[in-house]
């Protein structure tokens, strides 16, 4: 890690939450302090392991609001989960998890897990392909990018990749795939910046040891940028080859892992290859199966079926997972993050399964600095769009934590990667402001809003608001321009904002008011 | 540039191999021979005759086809084996037409699997189906295609109810099967399709008593409604009906209806022309091929052979730019280079056919191309958009791809003890100069790669792979030697060699173009 990123990486509050005078460090920059600790740190060790669940997760049976059963039963009555059988969590009476997710539970209770509820983005697709390519990339659901997140971020991080690499800082791959074939979300600008791996026993005798071509230039037609391409593959297979066999030759599980989870089989081999030594920044793993359109559930009992199995592979291997490397000591660089194409229908079909819907719930885990346990609130099932649920968070604002809170990177560059401006989801945030009034007393829309919020209430008394603030995720105010239209109405300008959640609090007739503002574009 | 005007010369060897390579699984020597010279017209009329439908797959322990017997429950995994070997054993052992790599791809364009849909019955009854259609017309095949029973289960349109409509099919219809996304179709499109699809179900899936197989359209559970479509659909309305032919009726007003946007051919044209010319559609492809071959799949009324010949006949079609330009998926590749050296699947329905099935089909999988199993219903991802070729190579595939042609030179494919392999020596034997090494690297390459390599890689095979540290004449020496006195210590230095020679070419990257 070098000083740019150490400033970043504790300023945004993950080592230690630096706060001083009660405004958070970032907000002084680069004080005497922060130089003397960067001083000392030469690498950032974190990891993080991206676990893709592939068909679109049927968010609301995972994350069951509590607090609006009768909702939850009425519109998916042949499928729903009965209360007695959700799975409790600590510290919260209206959010509950599947039965099968024992262990995701028992992380959660640990501190380990945040749950972003509601994650999306505008005018979400319906389609598996468009919207996992959205997911990999980035991208607005109106715009194509032809470059996954990851791959963009370790294209800055690692410039020059593969030609210049293995160097001494970065011996190893920069990404690693348990699987045959590599994710678009680890597409770089020319190629994978990850190296797909399958069983890191048998790669290096499957590559062989010698590369099976002269460096001949080729020519720049459709066949020879494509041959290009597949000389560079073989080069980087050989390269890192060696690297891979030494690597799983040192590391050893040391828990013991469940049989019949091909999830947990891949998690086994990451923390293998981490044990082994292995400085990989990033790593992914996937599951298919989501795609639950019919017997979603089991026809005599709701807590089990096809749905509730794929829950709990996915918490039994992300729990052993977690529980390996904490017995090899190395919890604590590890964060991971699960996600899904898109949630499904609120309401479920006759076929006891969901149609595509829109916004879901996800995981963020990590051995330690999840400081948010809740992101956002449960779904709102009394005001769905089109039988499909709201969006709360845009799924870039999670990658903006990770990138920045996690991985360290600047904002500047996580802005570059995600191509605009995103407020970082808060898990590894104290929330200071995010406790919304629960008894809304103004109206504010739109909402999401890209430029004007009106906001607006009778209740504001005949001297209008003392004091209009709007606090982002981290509790920081930032400035915004207000235009007072009447006593009872006025207009903020919220485009200078970057995308993200917000409280907007008022104080008017000796009464404190408070509502939570989306800025999306 | 001409594009689309037929080419009209007699066919070179390089154009002979290329056309073969792209219309079936790829040339032998003899085809070569019997292609070259020929003119597009004579080509086409080969390769695009019509063919018999195949005799159905056989259970090897019984000797009978099981697609006539009701569901057998202990015998599910066998007859899901039997049913997947004998389609690729039809691949291997293709005539010089069409038919085979057609039926890839339209089984992949209306996707089922075996993982969905168990039992091979239904999947064979479908893929009869898709040969049956796959150079007809696409009016008739995406109708029947709707009412097959294993779509019926693999969609879930058996599902789709009037009281409770079921999307899955209604969807996938539109954004895969025929108009594509792209804003040619809205959410409530997806709602209005899937109303007019409700009301049908399957029949007799994984009956072990009865073996009828059978599709039947309920009335009482068709919504018999009006369908409003959109704007993007021109406000069309597909009439509500009653009765037992509503639903046959609503079904073929709303394929004319789809089919009557100029998107649904180009579509079509654009998912053929990626998997038959290139991979990239360029704006001038768009212009010059994609919108012509639209228009001639329309004024044929979606007949799809049309498009076919003047596909394949075209000028664009022989234009070097396109040459090796796609890379060959896993099935290309193995039963290409399979082919090429004579090799054929033996008897259906014998154990040795069926493990060479087994073999085959382990290695497609491992390289991503599981056959009757693809992950999604989009299909195997290197097809669905342009640019998506590259998707087939990964550190791990490329590895697995050369697993398996190292195998089948070095005599390691052994199929219920069967040695599927070839003789280098003999094959050498059959080239234009077996004395000079170069000629030798020549005419492999000639027809063993879709692009020609240049002078230093010709050197390179000779001087580093073949005979590395020795000089050149020193080749004629020991192949003029072996000649004189072919004894098998000779011989297995020649073929070592020789051996070792192909196995690099076939790790070439060169190699992985079609």
């Amino acid at each position: 890690m070098n000083r740019r990123d150490f400033i970043q990486y504790a300023s945004a509050g993950v080592m230690t939450p630096v706060a001083i005078g009660g405004v958070s460090a970032q907000a002084y920059g680069q004080t005497e302090f922060l130089n003397a600790l960067a001083s000392v740190a030469d690498v950032n060790d974190r990891v993080l392991v991206i676990i893709q669940l592939n068909g679109g997760n049927d968010g609301l049976n995972m994350v069951i609001p509590l607090d609006q059963m009768s909702t939850y039963t009425n519109i998916r009555s042949n499928i729903a989960l009965p209360e007695s059988k959700v799975g409790r969590l600590n510290n919260t009476l209206v959010t509950g998890i599947h039965p099968a997710m024992t262990g995701m539970r028992d992380l959660f209770n640990e501190g380990k897990v945040s749950i972003v509820h509601s994650v999306s983005y505008p005018s979400a697709s319906q389609s598996h392909f468009r919207a996992s390519d959205i997911w990999f990339t980035g991208a607005s659901s109106n715009q194509v990018l032809t470059t996954g997140w990851m791959g963009r971020y370790l294209d800055k991080e690692y410039p020059g990749y593969p030609a210049a690499y293995p160097t001494t800082a970065m011996p190893d791959p920069l990404a690693i795939q348990i699987n045959f074939i590599t994710s678009t979300a680890l597409l770089g600008p020319a190629q994978s910046m990850a190296l797909a791996v399958q069983n890191p026993d048998t790669f290096a005798t499957l590559v062989g040891d010698k590369v099976s071509i002269d460096p001949t230039a080729t020519a720049n037609t459709m066949a020879g940028r494509s041959i290009s391409y597949i000389r560079q593959q073989q080069t980087i297979s050989v390269q890192y080859a060696g690297i891979i066999k030494t690597a799983a030759g040192k590391g050893k599980n040391m828990a013991v892992y469940p049989t019949g989870n091909g999830l947990a089989d891949q998690l086994k081999i990451v923390a293998r290859l981490i044990n082994g030594g292995l400085r990989t920044k990033v790593y992914y793993v996937s599951i298919g199966g989501f795609d639950t359109h019919a017997t979603q559930t089991d026809a005599s009992d709701n807590t089990i079926g096809a749905h509730a199995n794929l829950l709990k592979m996915v918490s039994d291997g992300v729990k052993v997972f977690m529980d390996d490397l904490k017995l090899m000591g190395m919890e604590k660089r590890v964060a991971g993050m699960t996600f899904s194409e898109f949630g499904r229908r609120a309401g479920s079909n006759s076929a006891r399964g969901t149609d595509h819907g829109q916004a879901a719930p996800l995981f963020v885990f990590a051995g330690e600095g999840i400081k948010t346990q809740f992101v956002g609130k449960n779904p709102n099932l009394s005001d769905l769009d089109n039988n499909t649920i709201r969006m709360q968070t845009d799924f870039r604002q999670v990658y903006s934590a990770l990138l920045t809170d996690w991985l360290g990177e600047t904002t500047a560059t996580a802005n570059n990667v995600l191509g605009k401006d995103y407020e970082p989801a808060p898990m590894f945030r104290q929330i200071v402001a995010a406790t919304e009034d629960p008894f809304v007393t103004f109206r504010m829309y739109p909402n999401p809003a890209d430029s004007e919020v009106m906001i607006e209430s009778e209740l504001f008394g005949p001297g209008g608001v003392q004091s209009l603030r709007v606090a982002d995720m981290a509790g920081r105010f930032v400035p915004v321009p207000v235009e007072k239209l009447n006593n009872d109405a006025y207009r903020l300008s919220v485009r200078a904002l970057p995308i993200g959640n917000y409280v907007v609090s008022v104080e008017a007739n000796k009464r404190k008011l408070a509502n939570r503002l989306m800025v999306v574009r | 540039m001409p594009w689309l005007s037929p080419y009209s010369q007699p066919l070179t060897a390089d154009q002979a191999t290329h056309l073969l390579r792209r219309a079936t699984f790829g040339p032998t020597p003899a085809l070569t021979k019997q292609f070259t010279g020929l003119k597009p017209d004579a080509a086409l009329k080969i390769l695009l005759a019509n063919q018999p439908a195949p005799p159905p797959p056989v259970d090897v322990s019984t000797t009978k086809t099981f697609v006539d017997l009701p569901f057998n429950l202990d015998m599910q995994g066998q007859h899901q084996s039997f049913f997947k070997n004998w389609w690729l054993g039809l691949m291997i052992n293709e005539e010089p037409n069409v038919t085979e790599k057609l039926t890839l791809f339209w089984q992949n364009h209306f996707v089922s699997t075996y993982a969905v849909v168990p039992d091979a019955r239904y999947l064979y009854r479908q893929l009869a189906l898709i040969r049956q259609h796959g150079m007809s017309n696409f009016r008739q095949f995406v109708i029947d295609m709707t009412k097959d029973p294993a779509m019926l289960r693999y969609l879930d349109g058996r599902l789709n109810v009037a009281v409770k409509p079921q999307e899955n099919y209604g969807r996938e219809l539109q954004e895969l099967f025929t108009i594509g996304l792209g804003g040619n179709y809205t959410e409530d499109d997806v709602k209005a399709a899937t109303r007019v699809l409700t009301g049908w179900i399957d029949n007799g899936f994984r009956d072990v008593a009865n073996a009828a197989i059978t599709v039947t359209f309920r009335a009482n559970q068709h919504d018999t409604t009006d369908k409003k479509f959109s704007a993007a659909y021109g406000g069309y309305t597909v009439k509500g009906r009653t009765g037992a032919t509503a639903g046959d009726e609503e079904l073929a007003d709303m394929v004319d209806m789809i089919l009557r946007q100029a998107e649904t051919a180009r579509f079509l044209v654009r998912k053929l022309y990626r998997f038959y010319v290139a991979n990239d559609i360029t704006p001038d492809v768009e212009t010059n091929m994609i919108e012509p071959l639209a228009k001639i799949l329309r004024d044929n009324k979606y007949e799809i052979k049309p498009v076919l010949n003047a596909l394949f006949s075209s000028d664009h079609f022989y234009d070097e730019a396109v040459r090796g330009a796609i890379i060959r998926s896993p099935l290309e590749l193995m039963i290409g280079t399979f082919k090429y050296f004579g090799l054929r699947a033996p008897e259906s329905g014998t154990t040795t056919f069926n493990a060479l099935g087994d073999y085959i089909r382990a290695r497609s999988r491992e390289q991503q191309m599981d056959v009757y199993e693809q992950t999604t219903v989009f299909g195997y991802r290197p097809y669905y958009d342009t640019g998506l070729d590259r998707i087939w190579i990964s550190t791990n595939t490329l590895a697995l791809r050369s697993l398996y042609t190292d195998q089948l030179v070095r005599g390691q494919i052994r199929p219920n003890g069967v040695t599927f392999s070839f003789d280098s020596v003999e094959l050498i034997k059959t080239l234009s100069a077996p004395t000079d090494p170069v000629k030798i690297i020549e005419d492999l390459t000639k027809d063993l790669f879709a692009v020609p390599l240049i002078k230093s890689q010709k050197d390179f095979l000779v001087d580093q792979v073949l005979i590395p540290g020795l000089p050149r004449y020193e080749w004629e020496n020991e192949w003029t030697g072996f000649l004189k006195n072919p004894t098998a210590t000779r011989k297995t230095s020649v073929k070592t060699k020789l051996d070792n020679l192909l196995i690099f070419m076939f790790r070439m990257a060169e190699f992985q173009m079609s």
